[in-house]
């Protein structure tokens, strides 16, 4: 179980970028490469933000380095909001973090649903049956949302399952598709195309316009696959 | 009228005849969807959205939120059932009632039978119809705004095709006519427009996310080169022509994928710049040098293909500033 604490997120590590999107928009950088640390900051940083609840702010999203914080520019300046921020991750109420979901998703690998398996078990230096045993082992955190519709990454995997994205393209995968690469697997929740590795799929779908909210997964959460191939 | 347009408290239906491309329905934006993979939509330009209701208010009309948005092409539509009143405006397009010319940026009653015909005229990419009714299509996560890419909201999730129905129920009166925040004063005569044509201002823009990773000479190239529209817009981003090749020198960066607003300006693959619009992806991977200042996404929008275009960089006050001179005009007008 992933922990927080405080010095995660005011204290601890480098002190976060604070960067104008545009003139509605402010962005908390963590880093500008995907590491745990940097990751966990930004998930502790959106909830500490969203539990702040700072005039003007109009939406707090997080992404995999980082937060956007969309604000109403007739209502606070960039450095007044600059200031709230600052304020706001230095005194995080560590009460708003703690609510981890926990998931386990039945996936079937390999064949039509995971055309490149075979590919990814040789690259990882793997059976199919070994990687397959070594996805299922693997507990992985979302670490963001964003990219499309109810399209979570969760990462990261241990080093022996770290490979390149493939160096063509799926032009459409479908929804639910269990995608990996660059120490991630990602699910699909629409069709998208994608540089990664197909590698499964699952009936899972994050993404539900007539609930509220419409995704179950969000940043933080914890996820774990089981399944194997096709008989 | 038939009995069929009299259902449900529906008194007016408008049927597409002719549908041209990207015709969709909008509101003011699906705010707060970033998280769950969803850009916020919303009128291409805003400006022309807010103007729209003002036209409708100056007539003694609600503004209803929804709207009906149109790329250049042919479109045509038919009233059916009881009287409304619809606002034009966005660019500058020929509009027919009934195949006679009418004043495009204004307001005009519709009828049972009337037939409505807009073409591209002088300039602008998108149209925006506004009526005293609301769009009769459900709200999807607090909007009815079309996302192209998401497929979710407007009608059925998609753009209308010729034989489409909308249905038009009352709006509140008490709705306001304003879209976002500070936008929507400026009402321009077509004379002021073939002005702005003649004589194009620059596009302001805010330094961006990576701009630091752009070495010096190439920042000084983009803010003194001109670009050009290209063909290839749509409501998710527009290809400009860097004729300059001001980015053709430039490294190919792998970055981890950030958040996206609209009006990003982002380097892709090829050292093609483009401009992100309201249907973006929330979160990518390429550089993005700057962003559109959001007082001029709308003018940026509505630039036809071939359209030379300048950029001129902002501090975030100036930008701030101009949101608020906008804000007080229009509250001046308000008040009047």
């Amino acid at each position: 179980m992933v922990s927080y604490d405080r010095m995660r997120v005011g204290g601890g590590g480098a002190k976060p970028m604070l960067l104008p999107l545009g003139d509605r928009a402010l962005l908390v950088r963590f880093g500008t490469h995907l590491g745990e640390d940097v990751n966990l900051r930004a998930i502790t940083a959106t909830r500490c933000l969203i539990s702040a609840d700072l005039d003007g702010v109009e939406e707090v999203s997080p992404t995999l380095v980082s937060v956007l914080i969309r604000y109403d520019p007739q209502k606070i300046g960039f450095f007044a909001l600059s200031n709230a921020v600052r304020l706001a991750l230095c005194e995080p109420d560590i009460t708003a973090l703690a609510s981890n979901k926990s998931i386990d998703l039945e996936v079937v690998y390999g064949g039509a649903e995971g055309p490149d398996l075979d590919f990814v078990a040789a690259q990882c230096g793997l059976s199919a049956t070994a990687f397959i045993k070594a996805h299922n082992q693997a507990q992985l955190r979302v670490l963001a949302t964003g990219f499309a519709p109810g399209f979570v990454y969760c990462g990261l995997h241990v080093p022996e399952l770290q490979i390149a994205r493939r160096t063509s393209l799926h032009a459409k995968v479908p929804p639910g598709s269990i995608i990996f690469a660059a120490g991630q697997t990602a699910i699909t929740a629409t069709h998208v195309p994608t540089g990664w590795h197909v590698i499964g799929r699952t009936k899972f779908r994050n993404f539900a316009v007539s609930k509220n909210p419409p995704i179950k997964l969000q940043a933080g959460d914890i996820v774990s696959f089981s399944g194997g191939q096709k008989q | 009228m038939t009995s069929e347009t009299v259902t449900n408290g529906v008194m007016t239906k408008i049927e597409f005849i002719h549908a041209g491309p990207l015709v969709s329905v909008q509101d003011k934006g699906r705010f707060g969807a970033l998280s769950y993979g969803v850009a916020a939509s919303g009128p291409m330009d805003m400006d022309a959205y807010d103007r729209a209701g003002d036209l409708l208010n100056d007539v003694g009309r609600p503004a209803g939120n929804s709207v009906v948005e149109c790329a250049t092409g042919r479109h045509a539509f038919r009233v059916k059932g009881t009287p409304i009143v619809a606002a034009f405006c966005g660019g500058s397009f020929n509009l027919k009632i009934n195949n006679v010319s009418q004043n495009w940026e204004r307001a005009h009653q519709l009828v049972d039978g009337d037939s409505v015909e807009i073409v591209p005229g002088a300039k602008g990419n998108y149209a925006t119809i506004r009526f005293d009714r609301e769009i009769d299509v459900p709200q999807v996560i607090g909007s009815c705004a079309t996302n192209s890419i998401a497929h979710i909201g407007g009608y059925k999730g998609r753009s209308l095709k010729s034989g489409d129905k909308l249905a038009l129920v009352a709006c509140s009166p008490s709705e306001g006519a304003v879209g976002d925040r500070g936008r929507g004063v400026k009402m321009p005569s077509l004379e002021a427009l073939a002005e702005e044509n003649a004589q194009p201002e620059p596009i302001r823009f805010i330094w961006g996310l990576h701009a630091d990773l752009f070495p010096l000479h190439i920042r000084k190239l983009f803010i003194s080169e001109e670009f050009a529209i290209s063909p290839l817009l749509d409501r998710m981003g527009v290809r400009l022509v860097d004729k300059a090749k001001v980015f053709q020198d430039r490294q190919n960066l792998s970055l981890v994928s950030d958040a996206v607003v609209p009006g990003d300006i982002q380097i892709i693959g090829d050292g093609t710049p483009v401009v992100l619009m309201r249907d973006h992806q929330p979160t990518g991977g390429y550089p993005r040098i700057g962003t559109l200042i959001s007082s001029d996404i709308s003018t940026f929008a509505q630039l036809r293909p071939g359209t030379r275009v300048r950029f001129s960089p902002v501090t975030i006050d100036k930008a701030h500033g101009i949101l608020d001179d906008i804000f007080a005009k229009h509250a001046a007008k308000r008040a009047r």
